[in-house]
């Protein structure tokens, strides 16, 4: 049965062009990023050059492979995360409020199947998405810096995909719990901003899935170090079960 | 055999009881018809039968399963929401296989061929967005129908489509009789009286009966209705205004009045004195059966 709801959620990401809307965003980033962080640094200086300040020794760093990536994470973190957040929010949501929710559960179909369908789906397309976006991003990378190394790039990138679980699971539980697109939106970003502000306690940012997207930067710009990543990977884990877990109790409960 | 029993079902909410103390039961192979004004609780309790709402208080039995501790029987069930809507992107056929999919339909092709032939649908090639109503409305009764179940749950199936679509629906529902168990809620009496065996009438969450449309009009028929033609029916009805026995009283046509009564016996004496009285030539006299609106009118007054 997840599997038939899935194949049904395809069709809907397909005809409905959210699905290339997705895949145009992660190729456009992963294709871009390397040349931005490639070339900023001489437009920065082609810039100051007009502007009348000859005489002034302005000292820019020579990009490195780790600027390509960071660029590579600042999308996923920023531009991607709000275009999944747009794409996916009104997934149970929507549906309750235009009643397309009510022709399929009233077959007896499993509401908590229905919630897991939409999870795994959601997860595995990004996955897709993640690990082509990686690719060409280490293609263009190694293209034109002549060097990256696969070992810290693909543990940030395993990282995000942690990431990518959590904000997912927040995803379903918010479009769960809201009875339409902008309350779920609402749920997600209260959620979110509240995580975020936690963050910034030194004592409780280990345990925080947030605190996964400083550690991509710090596996980019230093080293890479799995036994720091151990209680972020835990505790993500453990609350995006929490939060589908409770969506699907919520959502097993609700009146239709 | 019952199909569907409910026991003193209740559905409370924070301030309004839409449903209290059910105690409904449709016979098999019959099309009922679930009568009530709008917000009487016709719409809630079929949510509580097909799941979707909980009940506070009671339970009932569908297809011999108690709707509180199972869902199985939601496999048997075909339903029409008073609105239906659709993945607007998909055509018929994609969102019927869909629907087939689900309900472990095996070799489906040739079933919604079938069903969309029994809707009219077959030749629509179409994204569901650019439907008409009418045309969501007869695919929705598609979708009920794919799984061939036992019974046929349809909220006001014909409220908000125009004559034409409103008959065809009701053909539709109409060709099913005796194949299926047919439980059809609304609020328009022409509909219920064109095809149901038996009528509940609800009111304010509660039944006020629950009856054969036969059985009602015997027990309402008190022959307390009259239509009289004359040649002077304005003279006549200047008369009859003054007796006691004359509950009210109306110009039905050009010859025509109709007469609420109180007493036959009374009317049957003196009403003939009267035209005499009044020198009035009479054309008709008859004593008319109440409609299913008089009687709903009448139950819910």
């Amino acid at each position: 049965m997840i599997l038939k709801l899935m194949k049904k959620e395809l069709k809907e990401l397909l005809k409905t062009g959210r699905f290339y809307a997705l895949l145009i965003t992660f190729l456009f980033f992963a294709i871009s990023s390397p040349p931005i962080a490639k070339f900023t640094p001489e437009i920065i200086k082609s810039l100051i050059q007009t502007q009348d300040t000859k005489g002034i020794i302005i000292q820019i760093p020579s990009p490195t492979w780790k600027d390509s990536f960071l660029q590579f994470f600042k999308n996923l973190n920023q531009i991607i995360f709000i275009v999944l957040i747009i794409i996916f929010i009104g997934c149970i949501s929507e549906e309750k409020n235009k009643g397309t929710a009510v022709t399929i559960i009233v077959r007896g179909i499993d509401r908590k199947k229905w919630i897991i369908s939409k999870f795994l789906f959601q997860i595995l397309i990004c996955f897709i998405l993640l690990i082509i976006s990686y690719i060409i991003c280490a293609y263009y990378t190694f293209f034109l810096f002549s060097h990256f190394p696969l070992y810290n790039s693909l543990s940030s990138t395993i990282l995000y995909a942690f990431y990518l679980i959590f904000v997912i699971s927040l995803i379903i539980f918010s479009s769960s719990i809201g009875n339409n697109a902008i309350q779920s939106g609402g749920i997600f970003f209260i959620i979110f901003i509240i995580l975020n502000i936690i963050n910034i306690f030194p004592n409780l940012n280990s345990y925080n899935p947030i605190y996964l997207s400083t550690l991509q930067n710090q596996w980019i710009t230093q080293s890479v170090n799995w036994q720091s990543a151990l209680k972020p990977i835990l505790s993500t884990l453990i609350m995006s079960t929490f939060l589908i877990y409770i969506g699907m109790i919520y959502f097993d409960r609700q009146e239709l | 055999m019952n199909i569907i029993e409910t026991y003193d079902l209740c559905k409370y909410f924070k301030d309004k009881k839409a449903i209290d103390n059910l105690n409904l039961e449709v016979p098999e192979g019959i099309i009922f018809g679930y009568l009530g004004p709008n917000g009487a609780g016709k719409t809630t309790t079929i949510r509580l039968l097909l799941n979707l709402a909980k009940p506070t208080k009671g339970y009932a039995m569908v297809l011999g399963e108690d709707i509180t501790k199972s869902k199985n029987y939601l496999k048997k069930i075909g339903y029409l929401p008073d609105v239906p809507n659709f993945y607007n992107y998909l055509t018929a056929r994609e969102y019927l296989a869909f629907i087939a999919e689900i309900s472990n339909i095996k070799n489906y092709k040739n079933r919604i061929e079938e069903i969309l032939e029994i809707v009219d649908l077959k030749n629509e090639k179409g994204r569901i967005g650019t439907y008409s109503r009418g045309m969501k409305q007869r695919l929705g009764l598609a979708q009920a129908l794919i799984h061939n179940p036992e019974i046929l749950i349809l909220d006001e199936p014909t409220s908000a489509l125009d004559p034409k679509g409103r008959k065809e629906i009701l053909d539709l529902i109409l060709s099913f009789k005796e194949k299926k168990t047919i439980f059809f809620s609304t609020h328009i009496l022409a509909d219920v009286e064109r095809i149901c065996d038996r009528v509940g009438i609800l009111k304010e969450g509660r039944l006020l009966l629950n009856d054969t449309i036969q059985n009602l009009k015997k027990k309402y028929n008190r022959r307390r209705l009259l239509l009289i033609e004359a040649d002077n029916p304005l003279r006549l009805m200047e008369r009859l205004k003054r007796c006691d026995w004359v509950n009210s009283i109306k110009l039905e046509n050009e010859n025509g009045i109709l007469i609420n009564i109180k007493d036959i016996s009374i009317s049957q004496r003196e009403i003939p004195k009267i035209i005499l009285e009044e020198n009035i030539n009479l054309l008709k006299f008859e004593f008319l059966e109440p409609t299913l609106e008089d009687i709903f009118l009448e139950v819910t007054a």
